[in-house]
């Protein structure tokens, strides 16, 4: 006894001077920050691309320097592009894909609602939107020309088609992601069935919804350029098709960067949402 | 009073075979009864809570509350789940309120009838926390609070205790006990730990599958006993207790060799 006590107060002694701590082997990240790692690779990927221009590794026309990037985006920022200032190019671009997202949204959850609960709305929608979600829109960006001709209402359309379908699909894996017992739980405490859907289903299929609408935005920017290809006047997609046109490799690199921060800040805005809308994912 | 009478269930199996789940099962709850229905899986005693509950239609004969034949599922047969049901969106005094939310009483009224379960079922200082942020014995407690918030006539418990360990296990049959006796609430639960039965039950149903029957019943006074003494070790040593829990296996064992002679 007195031994035993003797060992633990000795232990307790050598806690008090700031012990190596240890974490349990497992796999993957165990929710480890990636974020200095990752700032790190941003720096040691630019660091390089300025080497090798300064170094001449590559030809000015291919591979332009960050300063002349900076340079270039300086200069389109303060006088324009194409006729068109960087504002107007971005805000059109902007303008298209919220706007198609917005249809989406409003379209594809309802729908993909739907298609979870009744076997009618499945059974016919399901067809059209299996059919035509793996195409690649390029494919079926002439018949929205000929269809719609060559103004907003043609890139916006084809933007819409292309995020519609994730976030439908989403919408209905969340409703199938309702486990029965959830819904039974409900049901025995007296729900009815559009108090089984507000209550229960729309906020269980919602952390799916949400991951189906990052990864539209995600594909909506992708689809983007495409989109700009039709006798654009404006846009980003347009600038960079332009500006390779005239092989203005600076410009490209700008108008890409425009994209990945506009991109990037979409995703960021999302994931915020996420943290507000449904706190408890991962978590039940 | 609830009453199932020749209460049988065929289920569509694969190979469109029938299964016969639940065979010519008869049994009443009365005012004050705790009725614990004991088997090995597949005897069909959560075919036959999943009946009463409404989430199953009989193939044949009927279920009646206080003398109407039950439908679907509905507010007066509260549901205690062996699943974690509760919604990881809501607090926990919000989740046992959520009865009386879908049955339009005022968030007031709701809360105020919440946070006295909540004290019942000794959760009082958890009203505001999550579910997820609750050991499972709790979360437990807090289906058992959310099933009486609607004041149901009976409470049906699918094996509520089988995910906890042993001590907690302990721990939440006292705690329904008092529960229970408290309120004066019928309950029918669903176990296959033979003691559980013994120790919970003043009636207990001897289930045995293929197809799903009643093999024994007995009517038990371990509860009644525990309640005045408060001594569940006494209980559990007593020579009954051992006798009854020899009994039971035995019958559940034979069952068991002919079933798997059979198949």
């Amino acid at each position: 006894m007195t031994v035993l006590e003797l060992n633990t107060t000795a232990e307790k002694g050598t806690v008090a001077s700031a012990k190596k701590t240890v974490r349990p082997i497992g796999f993957g990240l165990e929710g480890r920050s990636t974020t200095a790692i990752s700032i790190a690779t941003a720096i040691a990927l630019i660091a390089l691309w300025w080497l090798a221009t300064e170094l001449k590794l590559v030809p000015r026309l291919f591979l332009p320097s960050p300063a002349e990037v900076l340079r270039q985006f300086v200069t389109i920022f303060n006088d324009g592009y194409a006729g068109a200032s960087l504002g107007e190019h971005v805000g059109a671009s902007l303008f298209r894909i919220g706007l198609a997202a917005a249809l989406a949204v409003l379209t594809g959850i309802p729908l993909g609602l739907l298609m979870g609960l009744n076997r009618w709305a499945k059974g016919v929608l399901d067809t059209p939107i299996e059919f035509y979600w793996p195409l690649p829109p390029l494919s079926y960006l002439p018949l929205m020309i000929i269809w719609l001709g060559i103004g907003e209402t043609s890139k916006i359309s084809l933007l819409f088609l292309a995020m519609f379908a994730p976030i439908c699909l989403s919408a209905q894996a969340g409703v199938r992601s309702v486990s029965v017992e959830r819904a039974n739980a409900a049901k025995s405490l007296g729900a009815k069935p559009w108090q089984l859907f507000i209550h229960i289903v729309l906020p269980s299929a919602l952390p799916e919804i949400l991951t189906g609408v990052r990864i539209a935005i995600g594909v909506g920017w992708g689809t983007l350029v495409a989109a700009e290809l039709i006798a654009s006047t404006r846009g980003i997609g347009f600038l960079i098709m332009s500006a390779a046109q005239f092989l203005a490799t600076d410009v490209v690199f700008v108008g890409i960067a425009i994209i990945s921060l506009c991109a990037f800040g979409f995703s960021f805005t999302l994931r915020l949402l996420e943290k507000i809308l449904v706190p408890w994912k991962g978590k039940s | 009073m609830l009453r199932i009478s020749n209460a049988s269930v065929f289920f569509e199996g694969r190979q469109r075979k029938e299964i016969h789940a639940l065979d010519r099962v008869s049994l009443d709850i009365s005012e004050g009864d705790f009725v614990v229905a004991l088997g090995a899986s597949g005897c069909g005693k959560s075919t036959l809570l999943n009946a009463i509950a409404g989430f199953l239609p009989l193939t044949e004969g009927s279920i009646t509350l206080n003398g109407r034949p039950v439908g679907g599922p509905g507010a007066d047969r509260g549901v205690v789940f062996q699943k974690d049901t509760l919604l990881p969106w809501s607090t926990v005094i919000d989740n046992v309120a959520l009865g009386l939310k879908f049955a339009g009483v005022s968030r007031k009224e709701r809360h105020e009838k919440a946070a006295e379960l909540l004290g019942l079922v000794g959760l009082a200082d958890f009203a505001r926390s999550f579910p997820h942020e609750l050991s499972g014995g709790m979360r437990q407690r807090v289906g058992i609070a959310r099933a009486l918030a609607t004041e149901p006539d009976i409470l049906l418990m699918d094996e509520p205790f089988g995910a906890l360990d042993s001590l907690t296990r302990e721990q939440m049959q006292e705690l329904l006990i008092s529960v229970w006796h408290r309120t004066g609430k019928r309950i029918f639960f669903i176990t296959h730990s033979i003691e559980e039965a013994l120790f919970l039950g003043t009636k207990v149903i001897v289930m045995s599958p293929r197809p799903g029957r009643v093999v024994a019943r007995y009517d038990l006074d371990f509860v009644r006993r525990f309640i005045e003494t408060q001594d569940v070790r006494s209980i559990h040593l007593s020579p009954e207790f051992a006798n009854l829990r020899e009994e039971i296996r035995d019958i559940l064992h034979s069952d068991h060799h002919l079933a798997g002679a059979a198949a």
